[in-house]
């Protein structure tokens, strides 16, 4: 575990892109929790201007159909797509890592079934599986429910990784030396296995947190994302006929930035974890 | 698997970016055919089927009548809305209580040629095949969306329906010995004589006969294909279906044995003043080759329209003001193309409808009234529809006998002080002490916006209003179920009468049925009762006026816009006159001059 | 050399149960009862529970389940609620405008992936290499459907050098084709020159690279000769593995060009609850993942006779 840790600094601390893209996230979720607390962007929904303003120096990003400021509704974007990744994350992170330890600990029929569960839900093609979970669900339409059904589907890959690896490791020789003295087998998966493959966990994690907010935005366009509340996506599509029909670019470049340097950052992030946590690179 | 690869990796790549290089900047071929013959419009949704029996939508209605006709058509250029005789030999004859008709079907018409018929050959229509397509519409089985125009209205109808409804479901089981059963209110006396019966004498019959619902089928044609009935249109129209590449496009050409359509010779003095009379008397249709093409989105087809790939084209929102200046004309750049600008009056009413069974919305009038007040309709009004339409101040659109323009409603304008003060009238200043109520609304970019303005609108008089969008089948569902609290709704007339937007208030049309608020209100449905069997005259108008009185002081709606549709064409395009009611009656139209 | 195969097909008849199973009962309970879309608008509840039983949606869960795995047998889809057409000839009908955009898309995709890959991989570390590698992650980071309106917005609105949507059949099409073929690709390249160059590196560190590197031959030679052939393997699988998408194409681009393919068909089928449709389609698509999946096992086992699947 300190391990993990010190590997990951040392290699943020050579890597100047690394470092900026911790920055910029850290900075995506401190506007997040601004605006969850009400301090940023609070008059989200209020129109304080002419329709389709440009930008200016009053309005920064200019103003939407409603006269809304689009610099207000990226920032509180940004809180949807932050929550959206988040809690699909921790609902996929634990399920899969569990399911693929348990799997690959014991083998036999829970292993074949587990297998079975993830070969048939990754065959499903993921849009309409989403979108079916999103109208099945009884939270209703909305952020809980985009939430709950990313949650759900996006477990596969980290189940499958961490299954591999413990049917790699359990033969190696603390996983024996462990079995010898007479520990459980709960002990020997969430005490022994559980930190050694953390790394490929790590990595996932951030891996289903990028896919989770770009799935939003896809979600949250076609109709059945986040209802009530400016999302990304929600503003693409509110920018989508204006850019066309009346040149108004401000609301479609903004919300697309926002995505785009978001995204970025944790691609580039996510590059340098794995790096720092491939044994390969030491 | 060594040296080759190589090669072979690039050779694709560079023909490809060559190709798309030279391809990719020429644009598709649209000229084919002859010039002048071709007539090219546009669909806004895919087409659902050609099945007159499930001729729900205004698009399934458009291609329809192309292929399908009826007893009755509308009048190309008379407006009011008028009817004439299509396949019927002249207008019915009603029998002095108004609830007997008897009316003469033409026999010297055939149908078009079709595998179906023996020999392939289609043979005269006569009256049987109306009670039979009537028939069919009303057979439970075949699962119509038209039934409420004939439920209830015709003497025996409703019983043949209860008969249908103990037969195992089709195709498995055809039953002939249904429709041989006789209905009394519905018969053919011999092949050229009809004689209806009606429960009530409904003056709006007349419309009913001229509806695609209403049109003629042949049997041969239904048991012949079954299921894919709805594949193989057969009629009696100007046009056969010749293609149909469904999300692409419908193709339709000339159908040769076509005799009986003519250009009418009455119009106004500015019909004859915009050449609109030039060809009367002369054979239709003018044009041999008519293409609909389809879009899943407005802006496509506004780009090809502008590009002179398409004849003619409604303006999307968004494009509006390129098209058109201030002043509401042509702007400069678009008139040089040779394109004229014509409005009409669409025939509908946009509105919010509270659910009155809510125990707070139903319960407190003031609060709808205020709601009503606090609504920014100028707003929506040059927001959402570029100042086309006017703000509706009762349930009757312009161009609808019933209408008036002077008609207020108290609370049909936007006045948010006084909101305020019968909000506190009701017993919730400020919003004080109201839960936050959900707007319900179809899932698409402009009806989501439309929410969010209506919910920022409320929250100035402090009532919180959620949107809420969903599919228009869960949409749908809803108001049936009566799940919601305020819907975002719009009516467009079946046919121009006023009965057709009044009963949408009628207590017994509560859901299932078209009343989606739930609204009852005695004095109401009195009035309605008797206004629905009176013709058109001073004594209807004057019960109007009262129903009007009431709805708008109950309030169960919010009345919001009448629309006014503006659509562009090429001057190329002749003989073009909107049709509220009959959308693209393509036969009358003519191209004149050549495409550039 | 394919002994697996049975043991293989095995697994892949038990996950097609599970996608059945779970498409179905997916199904049943978001539909809500057919019945009501059936009967239209204004029906009664009588009438609704008579259609409910004449077409015997009232019957247990197991039993319609049965029925439903006898229809997939006769490659029967039932009909659209929406426009009542056969679901399976909706399906043929789409085929064709899918794949006029997907096969193009793909094939030049993977070519030029590819190509800018070994590109990379023959500069490894020096500035080549690093602008790919970065041009490939901001490729990544943008959302699909940025492409699609900015590309269309200024190809083909502003700059009207391709036609805004529409498809036609046969070499019509391409200038309808050429614009979305052109997303397809740029949308596609970042995750897939990264994947390749990965491969590409991972070959180079092998010992009969640094032998022919000690022989003194040259990199551009090494690339063609050696690392291409032997990193076949990977990218070929990652290649199979990609096929299924070509049978839905991308919804978002056909919904935008207006391509009459099933992605458009599906998305209509999502904005209309037409549940039979979206059914069909998401029971193909699963379907060819597991095909896909087989073929590249077998593929992966023909090429390396080493490999074997346990």
């Amino acid at each position: 575990m300190r391990d993990l840790w010190a590997r990951i600094r040392r290699r943020f601390g050579r890597d100047v892109l690394a470092t900026t893209a911790v920055v910029v996230i850290a900075l995506y979720i401190l506007a997040g929790l601004l605006a969850l607390a009400g301090v940023l962007a609070p008059g989200y929904s209020q129109q304080i201007g002419e329709a389709y303003a440009p930008p200016s120096a009053a309005h920064p990003l200019g103003l939407d159909v409603l006269g809304r400021s689009v610099w207000e509704r990226v920032v509180q974007g940004s809180r949807v797509a932050l929550i959206v990744g988040f809690f699909s994350t921790v609902i996929a992170i634990p399920l899969g890592t569990v399911l693929g330890l348990v799997a690959g600990y014991f083998r036999g029929w829970m292993d074949a079934f587990v297998v079975w569960l993830y070969s048939t839900l990754d065959a499903v093609p993921t849009i309409l599986l989403l979108l079916a979970l999103a109208l099945v669900l009884p939270t209703g339409k909305g952020l809980a429910t985009v939430c709950i059904a990313l949650g759900v589907t996006s477990w596969v890959s980290t189940c499958r990784f961490v299954r591999g690896e413990v049917i790699r490791q359990k033969e190696l020789d603390y996983v024996r030396a462990a079995r010898s003295v007479g520990a459980t087998d709960s002990r020997i998966l969430f005490v022994h296995l559980l930190p050694n493959v953390l790394h490929l966990v790590l990595v996932q994690a951030s891996l289903v947190f990028v896919y989770s907010i770009k799935s939003e935005v896809i979600l949250s366009y076609l109709g059945v994302g986040v209802q009530n509340f400016p999302s990304w996506g929600v503003m693409i599509d509110d920018a989508r006929l204006e850019l066309v029909g009346r040149g108004v670019w401000w609301q479609f470049a903004a919300a697309t930035a926002a995505l785009f340097v978001l995204v970025l950052a944790f691609n580039l992030f996510n590059d340098a974890l794995k790096d720092a946590l491939d044994p390969k690179e030491g | 698997m060594t040296k080759p690869v190589w090669g072979a990796l690039f050779r694709p790549l560079w023909l490809g970016i060559l190709s798309m290089g030279i391809l990719g900047s020429c644009t598709p071929d649209w000229g084919r055919g002859e010039p002048g013959s071709v007539y090219r419009g546009a669909l806004i949704a895919n087409l659902k089927t050609f099945d007159p029996a499930q001729a729900s939508d205004s698009y399934s209605n458009q291609s329809q009548f192309q292929v399908y006709e009826a007893l009755y058509e509308y009048k190309y250029l008379a407006r009011p809305y008028e009817i004439q005789p299509c396949l019927a030999a002249a207008l019915p004859e009603v029998s002095a209580d108004g609830r007997v008709y008897i009316i003469r079907v033409r026999t010297d018409i055939e149908f078009q040629d079709d595998p179906a018929f023996p020999g392939g050959k289609g043979r005269r229509i006569n009256a049987h095949d109306f009670v039979y397509s009537i028939k069919r519409l009303v057979d439970v089985r075949t699962q119509t969306y038209g039934w409420w125009i004939f439920d209830g209205k015709v003497a025996g109808l409703n019983d043949f329906r209860a008969a249908s409804e103990k037969l195992p479901p089709l195709p498995d089981s055809v039953h002939p010995a249904l429709y041989d059963r006789e209905v009394a209110g519905l018969r053919a006396l011999d092949d050229s004589t009809l004689r209806i019966e009606l429960t009530r004498p409904y003056p709006y019959f007349k419309y009913i006969l001229a509806m695609p619902y209403a049109a003629f089928v042949a049997h041969e044609v239904v048991d012949h294909y079954g299921p894919e009935f709805l594949n193989h249109p057969v009629g009696t129209g100007p046009y056969v279906l010749k293609e149909w590449r469904r999300g692409l496009r419908l193709t339709f050409e000339r159908n040769p044995k076509y005799r009986h359509g003519f250009y009418p010779s009455e119009g106004t003095a500015e019909d004859s003043a915009n050449g609109l009379l030039a060809d009367s008397g002369k054979a239709l249709p003018f044009i041999d080759r008519a293409e609909l093409y389809i879009y899943n989105e407005t802006q496509p087809m506004w780009l090809n329209f502008l590009r002179g790939n398409l004849d003619r084209s409604s303006i999307p929102k968004d494009n509006y003001s390129q098209a058109v200046d201030p002043e509401r004309g042509l702007r400069g750049e678009i008139a040089e193309k040779g394109v004229t600008l014509t409005r009409m009056w669409q025939l509908d009413l946009i509105y919010m409808c509270f659910n009155m069974i809510d125990p707070v919305l139903g319960k407190h009038k003031k609060l709808r009234q205020a709601m009503s007040l606090a609504y920014d309709v100028e707003t929506v009004l040059d927001r959402f529809y570029n100042g086309r339409g006017i703000r509706a101040q009762s349930f009757i659109p312009p161009e609808i006998s019933g209408f008036d323009s002077s008609f207020r409603s108290p609370y049909g304008t936007y006045d948010v002080e006084r909101a305020r003060r019968l909000l506190a009238e009701a017993g919730f200043p400020g919003g004080k002490g109201l839960p936050a109520f959900s707007y319900l609304t179809i899932a698409s970019t402009e009806m989501r916006q439309r929410g969010e303005h209506f919910a920022q609108n409320m929250a100035a008089i402090g009532v919180k209003v959620n949107v809420e969008s969903c599919t228009w089948p869960e949409y749908l569902e809803r108001m049936q179920n009566r799940k919601f609290q305020i819907v975002g709704a719009s009516w467009m007339a079946d046919y121009p009468d006023p009965e057709n937007f009044m009963q949408l208030l009628y207590g017994p049309n509560k859901p299932p049925g078209e009343n989606n608020a739930s609204y009852q209100n005695d004095a109401y449905d009195r009035l309605f009762e008797k206004a629905s069997v009176l013709s058109d005259g001073p004594e209807r108008f004057a019960l109007i006026e009262r129903m009007k009185a009431i709805a708008a002081e109950d309030a169960p709606w919010i009345f919001v816009v009448h629309r006014q549709a503006a659509v562009l064409s090429y001057k190329r395009l002749g003989n073009l006159k909107s049709h509220a009611v009959a959308e693209s009656p393509i036969k009358y139209y003519k191209i004149v001059g050549t495409r550039k | 050399m394919i002994s697996f195969l049975p043991r293989r097909l095995l697994h892949a008849l038990a996950t097609l149960f599970g996608i059945t199973l779970l498409i179905f009962a997916l199904f049943h309970w978001v539909g809500g009862n057919p019945a009501i879309r059936m009967v239209g608008k204004n029906a009664t509840v009588e009438e609704i529970a008579r259609v409910s039983r004449q077409m015997g949606f009232d019957r247990p869960f197991w039993t319609q389940y049965l029925d439903y795995l006898g229809d997939l047998v006769r490659f029967d889809f039932g009909r659209s609620w929406e426009t009542r057409q056969r679901v399976s000839e909706m399906i043929l009908d789409g085929l064709g405008p899918s794949l006029s955009l997907a096969i193009p898309a793909f094939l030049l995709g993977t070519v030029v992936a590819l190509t800018v890959a070994l590109t990379a991989a023959l500069y490894r570390d020096r500035w080549p290499d690093r602008t790919l590698v970065m041009l490939a992650i901001a490729g990544m980071s943008v959302s699909m459907l940025a492409f699609i309106i900015a590309a269309q917005y200024l190809f083909a609105f502003r700059a009207g050098w391709f036609p805004i949507s529409g498809w036609e059949p046969g070499l019509r099409g391409v200038p309808f084709l050429a614009l979305p073929v052109g997303i397809w690709i740029a949308a596609s390249l970042g995750s897939a020159v990264r994947f390749y160059r990965a491969v590409f590196i991972e070959e180079m560190r092998k010992e009969y690279v640094l032998t022919a590197r000690a022989k003194g031959l040259a990199w551009p030679r090494i690339l063609t000769r050696h690392v291409l052939p032997n990193a076949m393997i990977p990218v070929l699988t990652h290649v199979v593995m990609e096929l299924p998408m070509l049978f839905t194409g991308s919804l978002l681009l056909e919904n935008f060009f207006g391509i009459p393919g099933l992605g458009n068909m599906s998305i209509n089928a999502i904005n209309a609850s037409d549940l039979p449709v979206i059914k069909a389609m998401t029971f193909i698509g699963a379907v060819l993942y597991l095909g896909a999946n087989i073929l590249g096992d077998v593929l992966y086992a023909v090429v390396d006779p080493r490999v074997r699947v346990s």
